[in-house]
């Protein structure tokens, strides 16, 4: 692959993150909206911080991880599949990395960033593979 | 046209979602997603997976129960399926929720999801169907099937969240690599709640033997279940051995007849009311297509096979997989709207769903109800509920003065208090505790005495045998070992180093005898009021063992 073929195919991947991005970027904001809506007696900032962490932990990790089906699925669909499957793997890694010793107050950081990379670097190698 | 399509969807996707998010966690929680104590907490199964939850946050992991859930047994392991409990903490951590708040949360909120993913499971198979299927969800969140919530059916729920998850990836299994989703979703089902795992293997037989029957099954599909299942037994093997011992044990299967689940609002098949006409239409059209049956329609007949299996053994667990109908059975009610309306319309599009989806969503979010006299003409639709449930303020701030103020060796004497019969919620004192038998206190009222012993009972959570792990497959049980009269029988109130009262009760004469004996351990000096506020007393015992109270008739 020439250099050239590579750097198109970086610009490719990045096109499409930055596009679902800023779908999950509206998404956020209906989330939000509809959360406001729903607890209204409870502060902005704690409504923010919820969403925030269900973006965090569930959406953001399943979205990378469902990457890799981007040929075969919508992005409304890898969506709302990678929030469950997202909850799924983090729960279970956080069982056994607590039987490990890694106490669980540090899951909520490693185990989304530990998603999310893991989740771009096969969506990056699958998209260089099928070019 | 093709965009105006697509934006039709999405919109009324969002709607929905928005009204889920309304209609469920808002209306239940009281618009407010952190309280000042348990919310909407209307069992002691609820304070259980809560108290368990905290424990885990508080030692960093799952290996063992705490002691204080154990009947003061050290070292038992950790045999709940663990996958709630690590949500809610990891949660918790990151929202800054307390856990009895992100427990819920989480519960709730992926029964939401879950919607969705029912309504991406049914799409390919007809969209319009999915469209229409959507609004009967709405009864999920309201009486009888919001059981599942306000009675801590919790486990059980999000394992059926993850049910449709795992159904979802079979209906998807000729993408690449698709048997890796499968087989984390069904270690999920399994780690949520490992009954429903069955549930999810009683599907996987029944879309077999369609496929079977109809000479549609392929090796590369046999394969891909073979991958999946594998899969999924390498993530469970570390719990499988936990639960084998322990769950399956004391829970073996039996053959049972049990047509109502006594003492609790179930779901029956009758209070879908005039909705069944619709899930009628749509069970036959499925049947009329049973050669090429989808993914969908063989969960849909599964799930309503599961939850009639209280009539073969599955007791509590057939009554569980009822609080998902609405979410199971929606494809039939879909289904049978589209089959019953379309020779109607000429060419349906997604605008006439639309419409049929706002309309029937209206009608079961109960916006009419107050209007018409829907109960008369039976039509199912949400019943708004609301209440802050067994706990109230000043409980909560008794168990946390304790749990905070105490020794980590002390122990705790409970005397009668109304909302202590859900005795899982003393768990949040987190230390050993004990609780009076009412029965024996009434008694003892009626008799006109002032005692030093009671009958008390040791609560603490023996679901599934407490057990403790010796090997890899060698598990022990301590309590097979102790006398029962340690868990329930006369019990000296001297020897505690702390005692609770209420000093209020729906039935008065229980607070003032609560009251009465308060008064005869203050005369100790020893004894000192350590904490009060409008409804409890916590009295403190500085010399345990010595004769703290005279027995007298009053």
């Amino acid at each position: 692959m020439t250099k050239k073929e590579m750097s198109a195919l970086k610009k490719e991947a990045f096109e499409l993150l930055k596009k679902e991005m800023a779908y999950i970027g509206i998404v956020f904001v209906i989330a939000l909206a509809a959360f406001k809506i729903a607890f209204l007696n409870e502060n902005f900032f704690g409504v923010l911080r919820v969403v925030a962490s269900v973006f965090w932990l569930f959406v953001l990790p399943g979205y990378c991880v469902m990457l890799y089906w981007k040929e075969s699925l919508e992005f409304l669909e890898r969506f709302v599949i990678g929030t469950i499957l997202s909850a799924g793997i983090i729960g279970i890694l956080s069982y056994y990395l607590g039987l490990m010793g890694l106490n669980v107050k540090y899951h909520a950081f490693v185990l989304p960033v530990l998603m999310i990379a893991i989740g771009l670097i096969i969506f990056y190698r699958k998209t260089n593979k099928s070019h | 046209m093709v965009n105006i399509k697509v934006n039709l969807e999405k919109v009324l996707l969002a709607i929905f979602f928005g009204a889920f998010v309304f209609l469920g966690p808002g209306i239940l929680f009281g618009h407010k997603i952190s309280h000042e104590f348990p919310y909407a907490y209307f069992a002691s199964d609820s304070f259980q997976h809560q108290v368990r939850a905290d424990a885990i946050k508080d030692a960093g992991n799952f290996r063992q129960e705490a002691e204080y859930i154990s009947f003061g047994i050290k070292n038992s392991i950790g045999r709940y399926p663990p996958l709630l409990y690590h949500l809610a903490v990891i949660f918790s951590y990151a929202s800054g929720l307390e856990v009895y708040d992100s427990i819920y949360f989480i519960v709730i909120f992926f029964a939401i999801i879950s919607v969705f993913l029912m309504y991406f499971l049914i799409r390919p198979f007809n969209r319009h169907a999915a469209f229409l299927s959507l609004p009967l969800a709405v009864l999920a969140f309201s009486q009888p099937a919001s059981t599942g919530f306000l009675w801590g059916h919790w486990p059980s729920v999000l394992a059926q969240s993850f049910l449709i998850g795992f159904a979802w990836c079979i209906s998807r299994l000729d993408m690449e690599k698709s048997y890796l989703l499968a087989g984390i979703m069904f270690s999920s089902v399994a780690l949520a709640h490992t009954s429903e795992a069955v549930f999810g293997a009683i599907f996987v037989a029944l879309f077999l033997a369609i496929k079977i029957i109809f000479k549609s099954l392929n090796k590369s599909e046999i394969k891909k279940f073979a991958m999946a299942f594998a899969i999924s037994l390498i993530i469970s093997l570390y719990y499988l051995p936990i639960f084998m011992n322990t769950w399956a044990k004391s829970q073996p299967w039996s053959y049972s007849f049990r047509p109502v689940w006594e003492g609790n609002p179930g779901f029956y098949i009758a209070d879908f009311g005039i909705f069944l006409v619709f899930m009628a239409v749509g069970i036959a059209a499925a049947l009329a297509k049973l050669k090429e049956m989808h993914t969908s329609l063989a969960f849909g007949f599964s799930m309503l096979i599961g939850g009639f299996l209280n009539y073969f053994g599955f007791d509590v667990r057939a009554f569980q997989i009822r609080f998902f109908w609405p979410l199971y059975l929606s494809v039939f009610f879909g289904l049978g709207i589209y089959f019953i309306l379309r020779p109607a319309i000429k060419k349906w599009g997604i605008a006439h769903s639309s419409f049929f989806v706002l309309l029937f969503g209206i009608l079961i979010s109960g916006v009419f109800a107050s209007v018409f006299d829907t109960e008369k003409i039976y039509i199912p639709h949400y019943k708004k509920f609301s209440s802050q449930g067994v706990m109230d303020t000043y409980h909560w701030d008794a168990l946390k003065w304790l749990r905070e103020s105490m020794g980590k060796d002390s122990k705790i004497y409970f005397l009668y208090g109304d909302i202590y019969s859900q005795d899982a919620l003393l768990r949040n004192a987190k230390r050993v505790h004990y609780l009076v038998d009412p029965n024996d206190y009434i008694s003892s009222i009626n008799e006109r005495k002032i005692k030093r012993s009671y009958v008390t009972e040791m609560p603490g959570d023996s679901g599934g045998l407490v057990a403790v792990r010796k090997g890899l497959f060698e598990f022990e049980y301590p309590l097979d070992s102790l006398p029962q009269e340690d868990f329930f029988g006369k019990k000296d109130i001297c020897i505690f180093d702390y005692i609770v009262l209420d000093k209020a009760s729906r039935q008065q004469a229980l607070a003032q005898y609560n009251m009465m004996i308060g008064a005869e351990l203050l005369k100790k000096s020893y004894i000192k009021k350590a904490f009060e506020n409008e409804i409890v007393v916590v009295l403190k015992n500085d010399k345990k063992g010595d004769e703290c109270i005279e027995e007298r008739s009053f």
